[in-house]
């Protein structure tokens, strides 16, 4: 177990090299060219020269590179090129950071509250219409895309009288549901923000529930809940004690692999609903240009992943005691 | 001696979707007080159904108690409440399941585990449960038992799994104890040691026993009477001494001709039983042995023959009995 | 001691019946499930309608009818027309065609990439599993789709650059090249999952008897893969194919929503809803059509990859059998 523990640790940083190394490329030096972006194709050969000097292009790749990851640990991750010309990037990410990690704890913690029980009451009816309601929607929630959820939900969750309108104010018009008019961030609390919430978390929701109602159904067939009934405990505790704990033990994993699911739904929730958090930001970059900004996002999503698997890694042997003694 | 168990007519039945499987066809027996019976057959036979129908513990769907009784210490287990059920399992009547790498619980400690059955029927408190397992760890010759009590099921070989199953099973001194397959998965060495560790608690706790095993072998030695069950009947039931000695039913006779034996010169090969036990869906009308039989007559194939007896203490479901004695004689 | 009954023979055989093949059984049991049979009709009239779709719709992707511009949803436009007054169905038949165009080539590069990298490292083993599998996990390190959008927003400018200075101009302005773009980023991290699964495949089986056997009596190499360990691997690998096709589907969507994979005027089901979405929501639910159904249809899509898939996981797997 210890070494395992430990060959994670020394691959972790050799993930985040790679990591580094890959987006550094395909920001800077692969394809893109930041130059031509900032002074357009036909600048003279003066202005470029002066601009790589000035933004340290003309050093050799590796220094560059270097130069870039060893900011970048200290939370400078450049300047914006064109549309935030010479703001710092790091900034700009660290405003819109918290709203996005708000908005997907939040996520989470729903898809937690509501696809736990709602799994473990499927498992334990199985084959019931409430069963099979469960798991048809569930799959359907599982696979269907944002592009048709964002509108649709929105749709429904509005209010009926006021869609009539003409909708010039719609922004008034779909009330306490339309969140973010304007950019303007109220904080995780906030009504407006209940159903960005919602769609985030579905996909949890609908995982979750799945995998529960799998665990369950699978822990409940094994020898040791038998056992537990033959020594005469009641039904609840051979739930709690005995079929729960082992159900629970691939829900970490799922977890940390949603947050994946959850980073590039935010890109999408955030631009329907115009909430000013780093997927809105990303995009807004995609389409300006503004290498280092995308540069910096993937950093840092990449790096959240890596460490969050990590954790998953270590919370395994804590859940799972055939983990802990093995090598 | 009174009798513990009796069970009458049991029938248990398992839905699915290519039928109804009728796994246990009117099972009647009797356990008395301190006996050891054993029950006898190959896989698919019923025996471990027959048992879990006992205990109430066959999964509700698919499986179905269709019909029976099962009275023990006269009350009949089959219709009391769910309470009154609980207050029997693992405190009068205990189990002993067939795998023990996969009958505890992976992610619980042995100390909890087997201090959850003292907590439930004898009200100890965590401190007396736990003093009581490392006792019942002793018992059943688990060496450093103190150190041992905080251990994952893991963390102890097969062996010493099974010991712990048995430790467990006997924490609350059941009047009778159910051991299905219990040293099936284990290696015959172990196997062995299990069997010594029974015969010696059997002594000192004086409880009943049935014990499952599809070896004749290995119960010869254990038992004081066996039931031997085909296809959900139990189709001969005999001491001990009488089945081995004088078997009535061609499957009973088959089953011994298929054990090796160390202490006799071998004179001729062992003798498989050829075929397959009949479908548990589409049970024949007739002997549900009649496909494989050697004694089978036109009658065996219209009509199922009752449990009927033969002898002292000894009864047969077969029309021909009398010829595999004829058959014994000449052989 | 211990002693089983043997089994020699069956003497009551039941009447042997020509049973149908193991594929025709698997076929008939995903598709005995109904929402795993329309998901299947679904994915055919999917390729069949991206196959034909110059004669089933009724206009040009970019025909633009001036005279009917907005259009709720006439005799003339079944699905009504655009800001530009381009027939909506027309567009959504020739999305259809863009997407299974992705998807195919996707998944022809996921299958080129993945099953030789990953029968390679679990036959090899040594230094080139190690780096086969590195490559994956560093692969892996990101989300997967956020890795698309990275590649596809970085590599798309300069494509196009590329293209413009070295005199492919109409090319980069046909749009095919974003096509390229969308492959190539969806191709660059979908094989790494294959490639894992395969080489998993492969190591359960290259113990197996008949594997040492082939070995040990002189087959080479390519063909003891080929003939011993994939045919094996065959069934799980097309669930995961049927699976991920709905998946590239969807990533083609939004990397198109996103304006970073297929561009307008070019259709796709992505950058019709970003069009739509951008110009209509504000007016909403005025021009519901065409907010809902470019999304509707890519719904349906993956729904059907979806459902088909989990029934065939479930055919396959005799033990998941409910």
């Amino acid at each position: 177990m210890a070494t395992f523990l430990a060959r994670r640790l020394v691959w972790l940083p050799v993930v985040l090299f790679f990591v580094s190394i890959l987006t550094f490329f395909l920001g800077l030096y692969g394809p893109g060219n930041p130059i031509n972006i900032m002074v357009g194709l036909k600048a003279n050969p003066e202005t470029i020269e002066r601009i790589k000097a000035e933004y340290g292009f003309d050093q050799p790749v590796y220094q560059q590179y270097f130069n870039y990851v060893f900011k970048a640990v200290q939370g400078d991750f450049g300047y914006g090129l064109v549309k935030y010309r010479d703001q710092p990037v790091g900034r700009i990410i660290a405003e819109r950071l918290p709203v996005t990690i708000q908005l997907n704890i939040a996520a989470l913690v729903v898809g937690v509250i509501v696809g736990i029980p709602l799994g473990l009451l499927a498992g334990l009816t199985r084959n019931s219409w409430f069963d099979y309601s469960v798991r048809f929607l569930s799959l359907i929630a599982v696979s269907i895309p944002l592009l048709f959820l964002l509108p649709f939900l929105t749709f429904i969750f509005s209010r009926r009288h006021d869609l009539v309108l003409n909708a010039a104010n719609l922004q008034f018009a779909i009330g306490p549901f339309l969140p973010m008019v304007g950019g303007h961030w109220d904080g995780i609390l906030s009504t407006k923000v209940l159903l960005p919430i919602l769609i985030e978390s579905l996909g949890i929701v609908a995982v979750l529930t799945r995998q529960m109602r799998a665990g369950i159904i699978e822990t409940l067939g094994q020898d040791y809940v038998r056992t537990a009934r033959a020594k005469g405990l009641r039904e609840r505790m051979v739930l709690l004690r005995h079929a729960m704990r082992n159900a629970l033990i691939p829900i970490a994993t799922i977890l940390t692999l949603s947050i994946g699911g959850l980073v590039e739904g935010s890109f999408l929730v955030e631009n329907w609903f115009g909430i000013p958090g780093v997927g809105q930001l990303a995009l807004d970059a995609f389409t300006a240009r503004e290498y280092y900004i995308i540069m910096g996002i993937t950093l840092i999503i990449a790096v959240a992943y890596v460490v969050a698997n990590m954790a998953a890694d270590l919370l395994y042997p804590i859940l799972d005691p055939r983990i802990r003694s093995s090598k | 001696m009174g009798t513990l168990l009796e069970v009458k007519d049991l029938r248990t039945e398992f839905h699915t979707q290519d039928g109804v499987v009728h796994a246990v066809n009117g099972v009647t027996f009797a356990v008395d007080e301190g006996e050891t019976l054993g029950l006898v057959g190959e896989s698919g036979c019923g025996k471990s159904v027959s048992v879990l129908s006992v205990m109430r513990l066959i999964p509700q769907p698919p499986g179905k108690i269709a019909g029976g009784q099962v009275l023990f210490q006269g009350r009949d287990l089959l219709t009391v409440d769910d309470e009154e059920i609980r207050s029997v399992r693992g405190n009068k009547i205990a189990m002993v399941f067939q795998d023990p790498m996969t009958s505890l619980n992976p992610v619980l400690t042995i100390d909890t585990q087997i201090g959850e059955s003292l907590e439930l029927h004898l009200g100890m408190t965590k401190e007396q449960a736990r003093k009581r397992s490392v006792e019942l760890l002793k018992m059943v010759g688990i060496p450093e038992a103190e150190g041992r009590i905080e251990d994952y099921p893991h963390q102890f070989s097969g062996g010493m799994r099974q010991r712990v199953m048995i430790a467990m099973a006997l924490s609350c001194t059941p009047q009778l104890l159910i051991a299905d397959e219990p040293t099936t998965a284990l290696d015959v060495t172990i196997l062995a040691q299990i069997i010594d560790i029974v015969k010696r608690l059997k002594r000192e706790l004086g409880m009943a026993i049935i014990w499952i095993t599809h070896d004749l072998g290995v119960i010869a030695g254990l038992a004081d009477r066996i039931n031997v069950m085909y296809a959900g009947f139990i189709i001969e039931t005999a001491p001990v001494k009488e089945i081995f000695g004088n078997p009535l039913h061609p499957y009973t006779l088959g089953l011994l001709g298929s054990i090796p034996r160390l202490d006799e010169t071998r004179k001729e090969k062992l003798t498989p039983i050829e075929g397959l036990p009949p479908d548990l869906v589409t049970m024949p009308t007739g002997c549900p042995f009649y496909d494989r039989c050697r004694f089978r007559t036109e009658k065996c194939l219209h009509e199922n023959p009752p449990l009927e007896v033969s002898a002292v203490r000894h009864s047969v479901a077969c029309w021909n009995w009398q010829d595999v004695v004829k058959a014994r004689g000449r052989a | 001691m211990t002693t089983t009954i043997s089994l020699a023979t069956r003497t009551s055989a039941p009447t042997l019946k020509r049973s149908p093949s193991p594929w025709m059984r698997i076929a008939l049991r995903t598709l005995r499930n109904i929402p795993a049979l329309i998901g299947f009709l679904l994915i055919v009239a999917f390729f069949f309608t991206a196959l034909f779709a110059n004669f089933l719709a009724p206009y040009s992707y970019d025909k633009q009818d001036l005279d009917n511009i907005e259009k709720p949803p006439s005799a003339q436009h079944w699905l009504g027309t655009d800001s530009l007054g381009r027939d909506m169905l027309s567009r959504l038949i020739y999305g259809a065609r863009s997407s299974a165009f992705v998807v195919l080539l996707v998944t022809v590069v996921n299958l080129a990439l993945g099953i030789p990298l990953g029968a390679a490292a679990g036959y090899f083993g040594g230094w080139l599993e190690n780096l086969i599998m590195r490559t994956t996990e560093i692969l892996f390190a990101f989300p997967g789709l956020l890795f698309t959008f990275l590649i596809a927003a970085t590599i798309r400018p300069a494509v196009l650059d590329w293209a413009r200075s070295n005199g492919f101009a109409d090319l980069a302005r046909s749009g095919y090249l974003d096509y390229a773009v969308v492959i190539i980023a969806l191709g660059f991290v979908g094989w790494a999952g294959l490639a894992r699964f395969v080489r998993g495949q492969v190591l359960t089986v290259k113990e197996r008897e008949y594997v040492i056997g082939a070995r040990s009596i002189g087959v080479p190499t390519w063909r003891v893969i080929g003939r011993h360990i994939l045919p094996n691997a065959l069934a799980p690998i097309i669930v995961a194919l049927s699976m991920g096709m709905g998946f590239i589907a969807l990533s083609e969507g939004y990397l198109s929503y996103l304006g970073i994979g297929l561009q307008p005027p070019n259709p796709s089901w992505g950058n019709i809803a970003a069009e739509n979405f951008g110009r209509y929501w504000r007016t909403f639910p005025q021009f519901l059509w065409l907010v809902f159904i470019p999304g509707l249809i890519l719904t349906l899509i993956v729904l059907a990859f979806a459902f088909f898939g989990d029934a065939l996981n479930e055919a396959l797997d005799p033990e998941l059998v409910d």
